[in-house]
């Protein structure tokens, strides 16, 4: 695929995804503001009932704080992540023209994937900052030019991972009429285990252990932690390595998912 | 007045066999759903239990009651699946293709048709779960009063209409904006406040969602009545946010109406 092509691709999706204006801001704002007010309020319920400096690792001011990086970074890394269009290009048979197109599915795909994230870039930038403004940083939390470029690489790589992950998940439609339910699955798992809901510092020892072999935590907790400087730059590399085995693993399984799927696939009608 | 109540439920009667025999149809979706409600219901067990071990109390409210509260969601979410949702997600569609003239001209109410059509009989087995789930959590908890746990139970069944009316009432808006979905997400996102005690919140959002934006009615409110004692007025404050709300959504639906283009006409 030219990287003309690519680019172009990437502003047509950026554009599109911002073509709501008005629907596009007040979703991102009431979504920003309730996801954050029930957190808040959830964990000044919980510090004031267990008379406690810290849970989890976490004072009062870190944890609001933690919920505001992980509301933001997972804009970032997820993207669209509600987005069925490779399983309704199946369903519907619109994959046929992209059959036939002079350039790889997957890389148009993940063009419009990137695309996709410009909005989600921008309201990271415009509510990251005026958390900056508004919001206490504790001393615990060491925020510098190297910590936010360790999680950023860790934001770049996780959202690759998203993407990778959405071919076995969708290329099911090849043989499903619905694959809706699948990716909510995904969703609910991974905000559970990859710590956007709660930190994982909260899991039980062994849980948490468990977890570091898995894909989820890459996704949202280590990426925060990262940025509040909790991770040496070894823990940093190891994460990198666990995650680029997840992208090859998902990466191969998605290929024989797509490789067995266009066996079976019947474009009719189109 | 009886002959065209008689007329709505042979109607929904319809409605009903219809969607169990297009559920069978649809096999491989059919077991997604139920795995998928199975998932959502871990989840959300597994967050309060977490958090349990950091906590004795939230809200006022023991583990125990914690579970009486999230399986009562639950059941909630349940029943909003399987009645309302999958005719909430066609509505904006229809609007914005200028499909609506079917349903307008039948000689029933728009608002009822477009909202009953769909009976999701794939998310019925969750039904079921929701609701053995509601019946572990009341059974863990013990020594509830039966008459507060049926009253509990008719305040849950209030909560999913309410629950439904907020969102519609989100959706509604689609008809002057023109988007995908109008406001459904923030609907989405504004319901999650309803899926922790409403006690944690302060007193102006709490108000808020015991008023004008009446979340808190859906799942906690009820579980309010039930571990703190049934009141008269308790009863009617449900009964006047439940009669306001649906005068309101009755009135904008009718607003939104007159905004309406057809397209396929």
């Amino acid at each position: 695929m030219r990287a003309g092509l690519f680019t172009r691709v990437v502003s047509l999706e950026a554009r599109k995804q911002m073509s709501y204006r008005v629907d596009f801001w007040i979703n991102a704002v009431m979504g920003f503001v309730a996801e954050l007010t029930i957190a808040y309020f959830l964990w000044a319920a919980i510090f004031q009932a267990r008379g406690a400096d810290r849970i989890g690792g976490f004072t009062f001011e870190g944890m609001a704080l933690y919920y505001v990086a992980a509301i933001l970074l997972a804009k970032l890394v997820r993207g669209q992540s509600k987005d069925l269009t490779i399983a309704r290009d199946i369903y519907e048979g619109s994959l046929t023209r992209y059959l036939i197109y002079p350039c790889s599915y997957v890389l148009f795909k993940y063009a419009e994937h990137l695309g996709s994230l410009v909005p989600a870039l921008l309201q990271t930038l415009v509510f990251g900052v005026m958390a900056l403004f508004w919001m206490q940083i504790p001393g615990d939390v060491q925020i510098d030019s190297l910590s936010v470029a360790m999680a950023l690489t860790l934001v770049v790589v996780a959202n690759m991972l998203a993407f990778l992950l959405r071919f076995p998940i969708q290329g099911v439609a090849f043989w499903a009429d619905n694959v809706w339910s699948l990716n909510v699955m995904l969703r609910l798992a991974t905000e559970l285990l990859g710590g956007l809901l709660l930190p994982l510092s909260l899991f039980p020892p062994a849980a948490q252990a468990f977890l570091a072999w898995l894909p989820f935590p890459y996704f949202f907790y280590v990426p925060v932690q990262t940025l509040f400087g909790r991770v040496s730059v070894g823990e940093w590399l190891a994460a990198l390595g666990v995650m680029s085995v997840w992208c090859v693993v998902i990466g191969a399984i998605g290929a024989m998912v797509w490789r067995r799927g266009h066996r079976v696939y019947t474009g009719v009608g189109i | 007045m009886t002959r065209g109540v008689m007329r709505y439920i042979r109607l929904y009667g319809s409605f009903l066999r219809f969607s169990f025999s297009k559920a069978m149809e649809f096999r491989l979706d059919f077991y997604f759903r139920v795995v998928m409600d199975m998932v959502f219901y871990a989840v959300h067990l597994l967050f309060f239990t977490i958090i349990y071990d950091h906590t004795s109390m939230l809200g006022g409210w023991t583990l125990d009651q914690i579970y009486v509260f999230v399986c009562g969601a639950m059941l909630v979410d349940a029943l909003h699946m399987t009645i309302f949702a999958n005719n909430l997600w066609w509505l904006p569609i229809y609007i914005n293709r200028g499909d609506l003239d079917y349903y307008l001209v039948r000689p029933v109410s728009s608002l009822f048709f477009l909202s009953v059509r769909e009976f999701a009989a794939n998310s019925f087995l969750n039904l079921i779960a929701a609701s053995a789930l509601v019946v572990w959590a009341l059974g863990r908890h013990g020594g509830l009063d039966p008459v507060g746990i049926l009253v509990y139970l008719l305040f849950l069944v209030a909560g999913t209409f309410i629950h439904y009316l907020v969102r519609i009432t989100f959706i509604i808006p689609v008809f002057w904006l023109h988007s995908n979905r109008g406001l459904d997400e923030m609907a989405w996102t504004l319901h999650r406040l309803s899926e922790r005690p409403h006690q944690i919140y302060p007193g102006p959002l709490r108000w808020i969602l015991l008023s004008v934006l009446p979340l808190a009615f859906t799942v906690s409110y009820p579980a309010h009545v039930l571990f703190g004692g049934l009141t008269w007025q308790a009863v009617a404050h449900l009964l006047t946010v439940v009669a306001g709300l649906f005068l309101f959504v009755v009135w904008f639906w009718n607003l939104a109406l007159k905004a309406y283009s057809s397209a396929s006409s």
